[in-house]
């Protein structure tokens, strides 16, 4: 069972994107005056710390001091929104729009830790059959980091990067993600990779609370 | 000269908005946490993006009132609560994809196109996809928009000093996405209508250097 912070910016219904389940419970850490110390306070005793669709990143910045201790304290992030300030370590996210939306295909990049598992990627690139409906722009990504999936120009669409700090980053370039189907169907692309996300979070917390009690 | 401000609670579609070439040196963005009366000061108009912190404006309504009462505008997209707004705004199901399955059956059914906002724009570029309706407006407002079941999508008044417009519509937000390509003639005529002033008729660009930026100005 993971312990996930999710940062609340005041958006209509956040909280039905992120329902206890087995997986994880949620909590909510609202925006606002004070929002690092809040931020720093709630994940105190949690396992990560996701940024969903809609969040405030002029408070992400004033809180990207809480976000590296997280990290480097082997935690993970979990942001799904265009990050256009610079509070994620070394990957980059930049809004383009210079490539038309009807030639959006995302192609697996490389697939670590079986986090493409049951994806159907196509349910990703096709909304009642229009494309480019799921990301914007794109992410640089840092030195070693993960591509898992990239667009029909090559570009880092999702990211895992491992390597930067102790902990774990796991990034869309601006694809929203949750336990939860815009079309009623839970098996859908976003239900499921956000699935898979968690299940490797929660099999990293396992193995490092193995290794600390053989320690 | 920046003479719109645009409430902002941190959204990146809200900051693709401000920041793009066309619109930035119009659009003044003002941080919802930090909201007084001196960020409004020699501002013809407020726009309240989609996506906005509802609680945080509530916080914060006299200063939006006062903006008004002095004969400004102030322009509403998408949501709003009824702690700051004399209005009930509910949710309906979003359809992106009309134009694919029913062309001739937009969610917008009704438009006053003699209105600024809407003059000269086509059915399809006065309406893509509305977020909900308001089933109670003020009792002096003016409808200007309905959906297909007659319900309320957007309307104003002059009641509180200045012009409130609110719409269910979200065309700050989608623009900022960049998803839908024609937004260009209705935020051109918004950015009109707000601040006396055209933007160039080119498609929206981005300025790369926006992106990553370690301090907001």
């Amino acid at each position: 069972m993971l312990t996930v912070v999710v940062v609340h910016n005041g958006i209509h219904e956040l909280e039905l994107m992120f329902q206890p389940t087995e997986a994880a419970t949620y909590t909510f850490v609202p925006t606002g005056p004070g929002f690092p110390e809040r931020l720093a306070a709630g994940l105190a005793n949690a396992d990560a710390l996701l940024v969903p669709n809609g969040s405030d990143h002029v408070a992400m910045l004033d809180a990207k001091d809480v976000v590296r201790e997280f990290l480097d304290a082997g935690k993970a992030v979990l942001c799904f929104d265009g990050w256009f300030t610079a509070w994620i370590p070394c990957n980059h996210w930049q809004m383009d729009n210079s490539r038309r939306t009807i030639e959006v295909r995302y192609q697996i990049g490389t697939a670590p830790h079986n986090l493409l598992d049951g994806v159907n990627i196509d349910e990703l690139i096709f909304n009642h059959g229009i494309s480019g409906w799921w990301a914007c722009g794109y992410i640089t990504p840092a030195a070693n980091a993960d591509v898992l999936l990239t667009d029909t120009w090559g570009r880092a669409m999702v990211v895992l990067d491992e390597a930067t700090t102790p902990g774990r980053m796991i990034l869309t370039s601006s694809g929203p993600l949750a336990d939860f189907s815009y079309d009623g169907n839970n098996a859908h692309a976003i239900a499921r990779l956000f699935r898979n996300f968690l299940a490797y979070l929660s099999q990293s917390k396992a193995n490092h609370e193995e290794r600390s009690i053989a320690v | 000269m920046k003479n719109v401000a645009l409430l902002f609670n941190g959204v990146w579609s809200h900051y693709v908005f401000a920041t793009a070439p066309k619109y930035r040196d119009i659009y003044q963005l003002v941080y919802v946490h930090d909201l007084t009366d001196a960020h409004l000061a020699g501002m013809r108009a407020l726009v309240i993006p989609f996506q906005s912190n509802q609680a945080a404006i509530a916080e914060r309504k006299d200063v939006i009132y006062r903006f008004l009462a002095a004969g400004n505008t102030v322009f509403v997209e998408g949501d709003s609560r009824p702690d700051w707004i004399d209005a009930q705004w509910e949710d309906r199901p979003v359809n992106n994809y009309w134009w694919v399955e029913n062309p001739n059956n937009p969610p917008v059914a009704d438009t006053d196109f003699q209105h600024p906002l809407f003059h000269g724009l086509r059915p399809r570029h006065a309406c893509w996809h509305t977020h909900g309706a308001y089933t109670r407006i003020p009792s002096e407002a003016r409808v200007v928009q309905r959906n297909g079941d007659g319900e309320i999508v957007s309307w104003e008044t002059n009641h509180y000093g200045g012009c409130l417009f609110a719409t269910t519509l979200d065309g700050i937000v989608e623009q900022g996405v960049q998803q839908i390509t024609h937004l260009d003639n209705f935020c051109d005529n918004l950015t009109q209508w707000l601040s006396g002033v055209r933007p160039a008729p080119e498609r929206m660009t981005i300025d790369p250097e926006a992106y990553g930026i370690t301090a907001i100005s």
